[in-house]
């Protein structure tokens, strides 16, 4: 690799150190008695459900991103349609979008990259459950969302044109296909914010006894499981907020049970921060080490989660929730649920701190939904799917339509939580 | 950052001699033991025995044996998914195939359902769940629902 490489290398470790810095005196402040007021910064960023880039995507919930180089204001490029994401952590975004600032194939004007002391740039393959999975490299970026700002947090660029191939050890799931084009993504990006500081966490680190496939160095074009320490993994940028970095509340208007074109709500940062996130009567749900709560139906209990990532609520089976699936009568629906009138359900989600509350929704006809307003619709809040088969059920998975109509709010492993919150995993609370 | 994997790599080959599992006999088992460096708990079951595998990396896998001691079910529960190709052995396939015929959808859980192989794989990052079975292998009288 040419100097100019190495030289940013060097000046990517400078500005982490700094970010660390910076960090610290933020959180200096918390942990007295007395916190030492912060200047109040916009907090809050529009954020929409509507058809995505390519007019096919249903109930994903997008904001757009302002991406600049390290230390810049001017050098940067806005990234609309970027999905919001409370079921992962980090933010990931089309090497397409990134414009001049794409760091993939060796652009000198691209962004900084996370490298070894041989100048081997950091890859990530990312596996999601659904068996998709985002491959590129680690860059470094400022990322702004509303007035905060996340200095040098590093993220990943989805290759359309990966320098490596995948390598086969990372797709454990069996091949699901790249989400290095946009009509695969669905939107431009990734931003999740769920309840984890990073994608990996200590399972990555040098000091783990085994690592996943999920990090990887591709000297000489061999890609190999790299350990990677916590300060360069993927990292959700909340927590690099200087402030109203303990969490999110995702906010969503009610809409109609037919469904909507779009629906226009909020992302906003922190949690008990500023008077637009104080957690009010909102009971609190901690999480597990996988981040999840107990959520029981029928007297049976299953993991639980609030997932904006996920785009239906994906309850059970068909049998088990005794509603029918659409692959009866329409074989591309199949997966989907569609009852001849809408189901109203009611689960109790149990926290791992013992607080319990009911969560309700109600399921309606896909294969209606999707006729609706001349196909017209993409915003539903009663779309629903099997998360299981009919011979095992084993997810509760509150995706966006339980978002409706309600703040949500997602609050950080190890970050300063509101006195009546804990945090040991992060919580979510309705 | 270092490298230490390079060494992790040449390890974990050494300890995977062969794929096995689902369709294969019990013995497969310690197989996916040494595969996944974890514990094994044995409880007998019903018509079925269920092996416990608990990994080092916090992935739990569980597997279904018969009487007649092959392995019918496998679930898994972890921070990571469990490698398909090493639990599923000549099913593998199957999903694969299934894969290619249905291209997985964003955000939604992953449902494979064919005469040969039932596969579900749901969750989110750092938290994946997911169970496969294979129904023709179903003891007598053992409902698939035992597969969770």
């Amino acid at each position: 690799m040419s100097s100019r490489d190495h030289s940013r290398s060097t000046s990517v470790c400078f500005l982490l150190v700094l970010a660390a810095a910076i960090t610290l005196a933020a959180c200096g402040g918390g942990n007295n008695t007395t916190t030492t007021p912060v200047t109040p910064v916009a907090n809050s960023a529009t954020a929409e459900v509507n058809s995505g880039p390519g007019g096919n995507s249903t109930n994903m919930l997008f904001v757009s991103v302002n991406v600049c180089m390290p230390g810049s204001t001017t050098n940067c490029q806005t990234i609309d349609h970027v999905q919001v994401d409370t079921g992962s952590y980090g933010l990931r975004v089309l090497s397409s979008a990134l414009g001049s600032l794409d760091p993939s194939t060796g652009n000198s004007s691209g962004l900084p990259t996370i490298q070894d002391s041989s100048n081997n740039v950091l890859q990530e393959c990312v596996q999601f459950a659904d068996s998709t999975y985002a491959w590129g490299p680690v860059a470094v970026a400022d990322v702004s969302i509303s007035g905060e700002k996340a200095s040098s947090v590093p993220f990943q660029v989805i290759s359309a044109n990966p320098l490596y191939s995948v390598p086969s050890s990372c797709l454990q799931l069996g091949n699901g296909g790249s989400l290095g084009s946009q009509s695969a993504l669905m939107a431009n990006g990734i931003i999740g914010v769920g309840v984890f500081p990073d994608d990996c966490g200590a399972s990555c680190t040098a000091s783990s006894s085994s690592v996943p496939n999920e990090y990887y160095l591709c000297p000489s074009g061999k890609c190999s499981v790299a350990t990677v320490q916590e300060t360069n993994q993927v990292a959700n940028p909340v927590v690099y907020f200087p402030s109203d970095n303990n969490g999110v509340v995702v906010t969503l208007p009610d809409i109609s049970a037919d469904g909507v074109a779009s629906a226009s709500g909020s992302i906003t940062f922190g949690i008990g921060t500023q008077s637009d996130n104080a957690l009010g009567s909102a009971k609190v749900f901690t999480v597990d080490g996988y981040g999840e709560f107990a959520s029981s139906y029928g007297g049976v209990s299953y993991p639980g989660y609030l997932d904006t990532g996920s785009n239906g609520l994906f309850f059970l089976d068909g049998t088990t929730a005794g509603i029918a699936d659409c692959g009866q009568t329409d074989v591309n629906f199949t997966g989907w649920y569609c009852p001849g009138s809408p189901v109203q359900y009611t689960v109790t989600n149990t926290g791992a701190n013992g607080t319990t509350g009911q969560a309700q929704f109600s399921i309606a006809n896909t294969i209606t939904l999707f006729t609706n307003g001349s196909g017209g619709f993409f915003a539903f809040n009663d779309l629903g799917g099997a998360g299981g088969t009919d011979a095992s059920n084993d997810i509760i998975d509150l995706g966006l339509p339980f978002f409706y109509g309600k703040s949500v709010f997602v609050g950080i492993m190890g970050q300063t939580a509101p006195s009546n919150a804990t945090n040991t995993y992060g919580y979510f609370a309705y | 950052m270092k490298t230490t994997l390079g060494i992790f790599v040449t390890l974990l080959l050494a300890v995977a001699p062969a794929w096995a599992t689902l369709g294969e006999y019990e013995s497969s088992v310690s197989v996916d033991r040494q595969y996944l460096r974890g514990e094994v708990r044995q409880q007998a079951m019903s018509g079925y025995t269920v092996h416990r595998i608990a990994a080092a990396n916090g992935v739990t896998v569980r597997e279904y044996v018969s009487p007649k001691g092959i392995v019918f079910g496998v679930a898994w529960t972890g921070q990571f998914a469990p490698n398909m190709q090493q639990l599923l052995g000549s099913y593998f396939s199957d999903l694969e195939q299934a894969q290619r015929a249905t291209p997985p959808r964003r955000g939604r859980p992953l449902v494979v359902k064919t005469d040969r192989l039932v596969l579900v794989s749901a969750g989110h990052m750092r938290g994946f769940h997911g169970h496969a079975y294979a129904p023709d292998l179903l003891p007598t009288n053992v409902s698939a629902e035992v597969v969770r």
